[in-house]
């Protein structure tokens, strides 16, 4: 086999391990949680199964030998010679982790760490009904396990080497032979290749036609075999008929005359048949190769496509990523294109309801609905990160002492890959931080009247466009007065600043309000949760807290469902077209004066309804001109932030909604504070789309010093 | 000698396969013409099995017994060789059996 | 026209390392993903020679051969099956189970050749 296909069977294997890894550790946990289907103990027991089997093909030693530890306890579970009791099923997700940690190294060609790999062995070994003694065969087992392909050449060093040895075969098939689907022809054309034969067959026990079982069997062949192999060679021809057959296999030892003798005696005997004769054979010749016209070829051809593999299943293809994303690409260029086609049809003065205009409408349907299908070709579900969480759960528990158990729900919620790729690690942390910061320890929730094993909820929805993700937990939530005292110690805050609940709770996401110092190095790893709301900010999302004291904290994400397109608000400021992401904005609105007041300074809020809301001026806040908008001439657009905080963004004139193709800015020119993307509209004209949490965030300061200002006003 | 010039002498043509499943087929429509004279014409075989073998090889027998006569017509090189390789020789299937 | 050969086997790395030890030896492979699909690729097809798995979900290799066996259009087709050297108990009810023969896994492109030229006529 060549390499390259070798090297792609191989990428499948590790594909597919990370598939059996899965299923294997949610079929633990469904055994666990006393959920588990009949078949689960058997799809569990068929995941490390196959890990072995691929790892053996590609010699993989580490892998091999403790996936048949593991598979050999497993096949106890399956047998209900163990039982899966709390202790039993600790051992082996610890040992499906293992396993998962050597699948990694094998594909990364990392050393294991080979006390891990004994521990566990031992601890799966000690399960094994039997003990140390099983496990003592099982070493004898796995010394058996043939990791190099086993050679078929017929080249036995045995006492078999000088040539022209000659063999008295004698065989006879029973019915169970034919029955299995061998053939008594093909193992004589099997034998012939081994040397020169003489073969006689023996037709004396056959009946009349009468009589006659046309699928029993009667006759016996007595074979003369001689060849430069051994008995171990010939014994091979009839391997797979061995219980299916009488047969005796003799080296004739002495001189070639005894063989002779016999075969003489042996014809004799069977003398009186006038069927049977003696045939001489010449020389091995091989038999001339059989042609065989095939009936079904018509069959086989149009029958092909209905009864391709998969058929059954729903049909799957695996595409390169790359060749999806330049389809993305190009359908977000035929979106632009679409775009501007429009723009030039209204130009050329086609009004609304022509023809060209109706025509354009429909390709512009069109557009969106093959956009929408591209989409979904790279949205996955969200099982693919959930599914590693429970491990992450275990030992987040193990290392700070909680009893903790973890419920995922809405695990089939689709989202693009990008998103599904850069979610792993904010989760992560957020899971780590649910634990180690949220839960209790088990006696102090006891002592809260809880029970003593904490909950963390892992959930997915989708909402409104966007993919909702929280992590709860049935912690202690919040200690407002720690964090305020933490924070005002740090100077992030005054230490007199009258907060909000709500806004004690947001300080976490602070920069610099968590440091290595005081995060435990379980959740910390030196990151804050500043860190995972901008990674999370950076893929268009947000992140909020809702904690309440005694009941535990829930921190909410939540995301574009992809990354290629947004509905956005197009709108003019200081003559730079800017898009205002749709899904932050609650209302658009004309200022009045009677509701806009200043507040010294460039600060300014206005009234929505007689709540006051902070007014951002973006052509200040994003530096395109120096002087202060008229809050008058222009238009306010009401926004949301993820922390439910409402701001007006000051902008000059609104053109209109419009779907637009995310193209990054980052990756063609730079970060842009306030920025998060940029995009190319129906005039070919590039747009700025604002990134609407942190121009806020920029004018933060200003805001939280209008507090007292709101409070008075208020 | 009187079956030689049997006028009610019949033709079997064998199958291309003649393996395992057909050798309850060919039992069968052999079994159907015992006592009349027959020729089995051999000509589309391509690959015969110890169990068809068994068949043919027991319609001699009972043709014989029966005194009746058989014989094989245009034996395939593909044929002759699967009989060789199943200790049988062209021979012995081409004899005439009324000479007995 | 080349031989088919059909394989059955739940694990993807292995019809695949099927599929290319078996292209390259010049036969036309055809894959089902269990006993059950075998049984519906098999309709339409007359494989010269199938190469099944043992453990697989749905229907696992004995029963997969069992419904071969006593189906009267597809019982002649030699049936080997893909086991580990350590599973005598497993070759053993394959055999009972009417498996023409066997492969040992990990196998040896080689040795998987050699198995399909000895069983298929």
């Amino acid at each position: 086999m060549s390499v390259d296909a070798m090297a792609t069977v191989k990428q499948t294997f590790f594909q597919e391990c990370e598939e059996q890894l899965a299923e294997l550790e949610a079929g633990l946990l469904a055994i666990e949680r006393g959920e588990a289907e009949p078949d689960t103990v058997n799809a569990v027991f068929r995941a490390v199964h196959s890990i072995k089997g691929g790892a053996g093909a590609f010699s993989l030693e580490e892998l091999v030998q403790f996936a048949h530890v593991f598979e050999t306890t497993l096949d106890h579970l399956r047998t209900g010679a163990l039982e899966p009791s709390a202790d039993v099923l600790g051992v082996m997700l610890r040992a499906a982790d293992l396993l998962a940690d050597l699948v990694v190294a094998a594909r990364d060609g990392l050393a294991v760490d080979g006390e891990r790999s004994d521990v566990l062995v031992a601890e799966l070994n000690a399960l094994s009904p039997g003990g140390a003694a099983d496990a003592e065969a099982e070493e004898d087992d796995m010394s058996d396990f043939s990791f190099t392909p086993v050679t078929v050449a017929f080249d036995f060093s045995d006492s078999a080497a000088d040539a022209g040895r000659s063999f008295t075969v004698s065989f006879k098939p029973k019915p169970e032979l034919y029955a299995k689907g061998n053939e008594t022809a093909l193992v004589l054309r099997e034998l012939e290749r081994l040397g020169q034969m003489e073969i006689i067959c023996d037709a004396s026990d056959l009946p009349l036609l009468g009589e006659l079982d046309p699928e029993g069997a009667y006759l016996e062949w007595a074979i003369k075999l001689t060849t430069e192999k051994g008995e171990d060679a010939i014994r091979e021809v009839f391997e797979f008929v061995e219980w299916d057959c009488s047969l005796s296999i003799q080296a004739d030892d002495a001189e070639t005359g005894s063989t002779d003798d016999a075969l003489a005696a042996l014809l004799r005997s069977i003398q009186a048949d006038e069927t049977v004769v003696p045939v001489a054979l010449p020389d091995a010749a091989p038999p001339p190769a059989i042609e065989e016209p095939d009936p079904s070829a018509a069959a086989a051809k149009t029958g092909a496509a209905r009864n391709e593999p998969g058929a059954a299943a729903p049909q799957t293809i695996r595409a390169d990523l790359e060749r999806v994303d330049r389809l993305i690409d190009l359908v977000g260029e035929l979106v632009i294109n679409q775009a501007m086609l429009s723009q030039r049809v209204i130009e050329a003065g086609h009004v609304p309801g022509s023809a060209v205009a109706i025509g354009l409408d429909e390709l512009e349907q069109l557009t969106r609905e093959i956009q929408e299908c591209v989409m979904a070709i790279r949205a996955q579900a969200v099982k693919s990160v959930f599914q590693r969480m429970p491990r992450l759960v275990r030992e987040v528990a193990g290392m700070t002492g909680k009893s903790v158990r973890l419920i995922t729900d809405g695990e089939g919620t689709e989202v693009d890959k990008t998103v599904i790729d850069r979610l792993t690690d904010p989760l992560t942390h957020m899971i780590r931080n649910a634990i180690d910061h949220g839960l209790e320890k088990p006696e102090v929730r006891v002592a809260a009247g809880k029970p003593a094993e904490g909950v963390v909820r892992l959930s997915a929805m989708h909402r409104s466009g966007r993919i909702v993700i929280e992590v709860a937990d049935d912690g202690a939530g919040i200690d407002r007065q720690r964090v305020k005292a933490l924070a005002a110690g740090k100077g992030l805050i005054a230490a007199d600043a009258p907060l909000t609940d709500e806004e004690i709770d947001n300080l976490i996401f602070l920069p610099g309000f968590s440091t290595a110092s005081e995060v435990s190095n379980i959740s910390g790893r030196g990151v804050g949760m500043d860190v995972v709301k901008r990674s999370i900010q950076s893929l268009g999302g947000r992140l909020s807290i809702a904690s309440r004291p005694g009941k535990g904290s829930t921190f909410t994400m939540s995301l574009p469902l992809t990354l290629a397109v947004l509905d956005g608000m197009v709108v003019t400021v200081a003559d730079q077209t800017l898009v205002v992401p749709l899904t932050a904005i609650i209302e658009t609105l004309q200022p009045k004066a009677a509701d806009v007041h200043g507040l010294g300074g460039s600060a300014r809020v206005i009234a929505i309804r007689d709540a006051f809301t902070p007014l951002v001026d973006i052509g200040r806040e994003l530096d395109f001109r120096s002087a202060a908008t008229d809050p008058l001439a222009g238009v306010a657009i009401l926004v949301e932030t993820e922390g439910g905080r409402r701001s007006a963004l000051l902008v000059d004139t609104i053109q209109g909604q419009r779907q637009v193709v995310i193209k990054s800015l980052e990756s063609n020119y730079r970060h842009v504070p306030g920025i998060a993307a940029a995009t190319i509209l129906g005039d070919g004209r590039v747009a700025l789309i604002l990134d609407v949490d942190a121009v806020i965030a920029n004018s933060q300061s200003d805001v939280t010093n209008l507090e007292p200002v709101l409070a008075a006003a208020g | 000698m009187t079956a030689v010039t049997d006028p009610s002498q019949r033709i079997l043509e064998l199958a291309p396969v003649l393996d395992f499943r057909a050798a309850t087929p060919l039992a069968e429509g052999l079994l159907a013409m015992r006592g009349t004279a027959l020729t089995i014409d051999s000509s589309r075989v391509e690959r015969i099995g110890g169990q068809c073998l068994q068949v043919l090889l027991s319609a001699k027998k009972t043709w014989s017994a029966d005194d009746t006569a058989l014989s094989f017509t245009n034996l395939t090189p593909t044929f002759i060789e699967g009989l060789r390789l199943l200790g049988i020789a062209e021979a012995d299937f081409t004899r005439e059996e009324m000479s007995e | 026209m080349s031989a088919t050969i059909l394989t059955v086997d739940d694990s993807r790395t292995m019809r695949e390392m099927l599929k290319l030890a078996l292209s390259q030896a010049g036969y036309r492979v055809i894959q089902a993903e269990d006993g059950v699909h075998g049984l519906e690729v098999l309709k339409g097809e007359s494989p010269q020679v199938i190469v099944t798995d043992i453990n697989m979900p749905r229907m696992d290799g004995f029963g997969f051969i069992e419904q071969v066996r006593s189906d009267a259009a597809y019982r002649g087709i030699p049936i080997l099956v893909l086991t580990t050297e350590s599973d005598a108990e497993k070759k053993d009810r394959a055999r009972r189970a009417g498996a023409t023969g066997w492969i040992v896994k990990p196998f040896d492109p080689a040795k998987l050749i050699d198995a399909i030229r000895r069983v298929a006529a």
